[in-house]
């Protein structure tokens, strides 16, 4: 009940955060199965975004809420807006990667990549491009 | 609440409007494999409402449930004269074509430096009215619910009622009904408008949890999906898609005791309960059965 007032209180509020963040995923198969060792690199209006709290989730977007990959906290990298973690999925093909920031910055990114033996790779889409990160 | 269960929790809830959406129809004696395309227009309708035109998310809402409702009619007008099969064969065409029309939806707008509204195959990213206002997770996961629990009681409640039996009724048998002097026709459009409401409220808060929706979110997997957790979960109450939900989602997916194999379980499950039990586990029987031990025992 605490939990929904709450909810109902900050719906009522007007107050916007700023976007800006991009992201870019580097993912390496680990050879065992759907389990991959992932750099993410972060960046705010063009400099590397270091000292946030980074939770990296996952969904197929072809299944929608079906796959409910456990969300793992991200450690600082060897550089400044880097982060690295494990992404264990549960099967290859393309997958919504969330990144959920918090900390300095408050944010959240979906960012859209092929998993499969060969690592991860942006997603194309049928025009062409891959998506805007 | 650690954020696996709060995520796990929010999409059983979330797909939990899918599959009451689907319920609904069910037991007015269709069987429609094109819910998840009024999904789909509730989470676009509100996402651009509220990311594009800063309404606020409680009017997005309303108006995706009439976009939805809206939609449903019109899928529902021509194809409701169908029965059984075609039925299910025409809303699974109109759903596909719903959803090719989400991938020929462009509508952006510059929003903070950002370009942000449907951009066709690209997806619709920056629907972030909830994130933007500070609603963690849990929050929202409760806000979900209380929609649910608002959503069953109305089930629950018109289940009991006259148009609770005139629904089953039409369900059971339609020239019966008809010729009792009930318009089966016309209360069979007034449910597909309820439940295309039902699904598109579930979609607009689809939309605002992921931040991020695109035209494949909502293909035949998802129609199949919430049909299947009405039909497992069983047709003699409104209880019974949940269970459905929360044994695919909560029980297989949730617990993780098949892995990858986990759809051939859901698969198999499925095949051996429309042999064994059609109308799913709390089928008319078994809620009859339950409700007539609990009277017995007060």
């Amino acid at each position: 009940m605490k939990h929904l007032a709450t909810a109902m209180l900050a719906l009522a509020a007007s107050t916007a955060a700023a976007q800006g963040t991009r992201a870019e995923l580097d993912c390496t198969f680990t050879g065992k199965d759907h389990v991959y060792d992932c750099v993410v690199h972060l960046a705010r209006d063009g400099a590397p975004l270091a000292g946030v709290q980074l939770s990296i989730g996952a969904d197929m977007p072809s299944m929608p809420m079906a796959h409910n990959i456990k969300p793992v906290k991200a450690q600082p990298g060897k550089k400044p807006g880097e982060y690295e973690a494990r992404l264990d999925l549960e099967m290859a093909g393309e997958w919504a990667v969330k990144l959920r920031l918090s900390g300095p910055v408050r944010d959240q990114l979906v960012l859209h990549y092929e998993f499969d033996e060969k690592g991860a790779r942006p997603s194309v889409r049928r025009s062409g491009t891959p998506p805007r990160k | 609440m650690d954020d696996y269960s709060i995520g796990v929790l929010t999409n059983i809830g979330l797909f939990s409007f899918l599959a009451l959406s689907a319920y609904l129809l069910l037991i007015a004696g269709e069987m429609s494999f094109g819910q998840q395309a009024f999904f789909g227009v509730g989470a676009y309708t509100g996402g651009m409402l509220t990311a594009v035109f800063g309404v606020p998310l409680p009017l997005a809402a309303l108006a995706a449930m009439v976009s939805g409702a809206l939609a449903a009619v019109l899928v529902g007008f021509p194809t409701l004269r169908l029965r059984g099969l075609y039925f299910a064969m025409a809303t699974l065409a109109a759903a596909e074509m719903a959803r090719i029309l989400f991938e020929l939806l462009r509508f952006q707008r510059q929003i903070g430096g950002e370009l942000v509204g449907p951009d066709g195959t690209q997806g619709f990213r920056g629907i972030r009215w909830v994130f933007e206002r500070g609603v963690e997770p849990l929050e929202y996961m409760a806000l979900i619910y209380a929609l649910l629990v608002a959503v069953l009681v109305l089930f629950l409640w018109v289940e009991r009622s006259r148009l609770g039996t005139t629904l089953r009724s039409i369900g059971a048998d339609p020239e019966l009904a008809a010729s009792l002097g009930i318009d089966v026709n016309r209360l069979k459009l007034g449910v597909a408008a309820t439940a295309g409401a039902l699904a598109a409220l579930g979609g607009v808060l689809f939309a605002h949890h992921n931040t991020y929706i695109e035209p494949r979110n909502f293909d035949i997997m998802l129609g199949v999906h919430s049909l299947a957790y009405a039909l497992i979960g069983g047709l003699g109450t409104a209880l019974g898609p949940l269970l459905g939900v929360v044994l695919d989602l909560g029980a297989l997916e949730g617990s993780r005791w098949f892995g990858s194999a986990r759809m051939i379980v859901f698969g198999g499950l499925v095949a051996v309960l429309l042999v064994f039990r059609p109308r799913g586990l709390l089928d008319e029987r078994a809620v009859h059965w339950i409700r007539s031990r609990a009277f017995r025992k007060s």
